[in-house]
């Protein structure tokens, strides 16, 4: 049985293929490989590209209300929808989609656990490559809700908080800027100082769904030493990988105040005078090395 | 059809088999210990250009025979280039599609022969923050389009069939007991699905226990197109380390300034895997000084000519008027 402290923020493959068709339940898929909707999604599913629909296209920023809304509504998704997000590389985008999702105050909505690896090598759980069709509908989000966005000022404010550096080991320690092939960058390598090190992938199991209540409690507050009590940050290289450690500390675990800083690494490692810390955390856990 | 004198109907009868075995070429010069007979074994004298060619049949043959595939019915499969070349190939000539799934990391001259080859391809982006279990783009994309169009595609996953193994249990593996006249004391490989060394490592230990199976695996952040280390090899389900006496890592560039030698010094236009599995014979024959080892060069170094120069930015030297 599961014991987080919010269940209601996950539901199973088996739960969507159980619910397909149900109206009033909403899949959207949102990929980091974002041809792989095209190839193939969950019947009915509409798809977001994070690169060209999930944030502004002029300013490096999320997108605006207005913005949230049209898309929102240009898929059918009204506010009383209960939206179950998924996707590639477990749920990477699909937790920034949550995350966004939450900002505007959308009430009902969750990931599908195991994003969309586990349904592609589940026996018998369809794929389709036909566009469901959608009925515009009127969307009205709720003002922006800053609380779970964390700026650079914040991570520079100099109080007691949580920062938790979810990147590989490569980036955290400076040996690389960011994973190879990808075209956001930082002008300089390492990690914010006083940054614990918990890869976003220590909070999976092979099959990508989310680790037992104990192993991640273990796996953040003893390994690495994050203090329940204070608020958190969490940061990665453009704020995806983040959202999904954001979406495990908030939903998962149940702590207050834990923010995405998704301007992340691309905005700090590229900040004129900013303090760098390169090298290993001695905290960093070692199944995760 | 006359097979003695290679004389063919059509090029798949030139596939090989113990009665039409890829040649082996001793090595002279870079053999460091004359005492320890060193062969290399040319896969790329299949007729599709690489030891593929050999499991690429398996598969093939196998859908075409159960009716899988038909006029509307073709292939979709994850390949780092060799394996696509020769299904795209085959294919064609049994008349059937062929879509490839390749990482973007794939040399573009492989690219563009599995275009000449008439594959349908996706190019998928490379692996980012990969953790375990997370699978690997090109599998994923290409299950996606056998799963959400069945009726336009079937993918016979070379990481995952057996067939890909039995492929070297029956043709690769005879061929080198057969050749060495049952005296090969140690098989050199590289790792990519695993289906060579399993499958001629699985033959080989059962005409001879004795026969010491040698994997070479490139450093770890390598560059070696087709090859995977240990770390990497999760997505094969032909991995059997059981059947490996020993996995010994090279360091990458090695691959390169080792297909380099081959070309220079034994006249063997050998591609990048193959100076791997050089390096690691020559290490194991210093240390064990005698025995008859063969190892097998995957393919030449033509679809590798990109890749050459950035590893070794002399050879573009001299190209220029």
């Amino acid at each position: 049985m599961n014991k987080y402290v919010h269940p209601e923020m996950l539901v199973t493959t088996e739960w969507v293929f159980q619910n397909l068709g149900t109206p009033g339940i909403k899949l959207v898929e949102v990929d980091v490989d974002t041809q792989a909707y095209d190839a193939g999604h969950i019947p009915g599913a509409v798809g977001f590209n994070w690169q060209t629909q999930l944030q502004d296209q002029v300013t490096r920023d999320i997108l605006d209300k207005p913005a949230f809304e049209a898309l929102l509504g240009g898929a059918g998704i009204s506010s009383r929808d209960r939206v179950v997000l998924y996707g590639d590389n477990n749920n990477w985008f699909a937790a920034y989609a949550l995350w966004l999702f939450k900002i505007y105050g959308h009430k009902e909505v969750c990931l599908m656990d195991g994003g969309r690896m586990k349904w592609l090598n589940e026996a018998d759980r369809p794929l389709t490559t036909q566009v469901a069709p959608v009925t515009p509908t009127p969307y009205s989000a709720k003002a922006p809700d800053a609380s779970i966005r964390a700026r650079v000022q914040e991570v520079l404010k100099g109080v007691r908080q949580n920062l938790v550096d979810v990147r590989s080991i490569d980036e955290f320690t400076g040996r690389i800027l960011a994973p190879p092939g990808l075209s956001e960058t930082a002008q300089r390598a390492g990690h914010i100082p006083g940054a614990k090190s918990v890869p976003w992938s220590s909070a999976v199991r092979a099959d990508g769904t989310f680790k037992e209540m104990d192993e991640l409690r273990h796996l953040y507050f003893v390994e690495a030493g994050l203090e329940p009590s204070l608020p958190t940050i969490a940061y990665c290289r453009i704020g995806e990988r983040s959202s999904h450690t954001w979406f495990v500390l908030t939903y998962l675990l149940g702590l207050e105040h834990v923010k995405n800083y998704d301007g992340s690494w691309t905005e700090y490692g590229s900040m004129v005078g900013l303090p760098i810390e390169r090298g290993a955390d001695k905290k960093i856990p070692a199944a995760t090395m | 059809m006359a097979t003695d004198e290679r004389v063919y109907d059509n090029v798949l009868q030139a596939l090989p088999s113990a009665e039409n075995p890829t040649p082996l070429v001793r090595i002279n010069r870079l053999n460091p210990v004359p005492g320890f007979t060193l062969f290399a074994k040319l896969e790329w004298m299949n007729p599709f250009g690489s030891v593929k060619d050999r499991a690429a049949w398996f598969l093939l043959r196998d859908m075409a025979e159960r009716g899988v595939l038909t006029e509307r019915r073709g292939v979709v499969e994850p390949t780092s280039g060799n394996t696509g070349i020769s299904m795209a190939a085959m294919a064609a000539v049994l008349g059937f599609r062929m879509r490839a799934v390749v990482p973007n990391r794939v040399p573009l001259e492989k690219k563009v022969l599995l275009r000449i080859a008439g594959a349908d391809l996706d190019v998928v982006k490379d692996a980012l923050c990969p953790s375990p279990g997370m699978g690997e783009g090109a599998i994923n994309l290409a299950k996606t389009r056998a799963k959400a169009e069945g009726e336009r595609y079937a993918m016979p996953n070379q990481y995952e069939n057996e067939l890909n193994a039995q492929a070297h249990y029956e043709t690769t593996g005879p061929e080198l007991w057969r050749q060495t006249r049952g005296g090969i004391s140690h098989l050199f490989v590289t790792l990519g699905t695993c289906g060579t060394a399993t499958g001629c490592a699985r033959f080989l230990k059962e005409k001879n226990p004795a026969v010491k199976v040698v994997a070479i695996q490139p450093s770890e952040g390598h560059d070696v197109p087709g090859l995977r280390n240990v770390a990497e090899l999760q997505v094969s389900r032909l991995f059997s380390p059981e059947l490996l006496d020993e996995i010994l890592e090279v360091d990458f560039e090695l691959a390169y300034t080792g297909a380099l030698a081959l070309a220079r010094q034994e006249g063997l236009l050998a591609g990048p895997s193959s100076g791997l599995v050089l390096e690691g014979a020559r290490r194991v024959i210093e240390r064990e000084t005698t025995g008859l080892g063969v190892m097998i060069f995957p393919d030449n170094v033509f679809k590798y000519l990109s890749a050459m120069v950035r590893h070794l930015p002399d050879l573009a030297g001299g190209t220029a008027p």
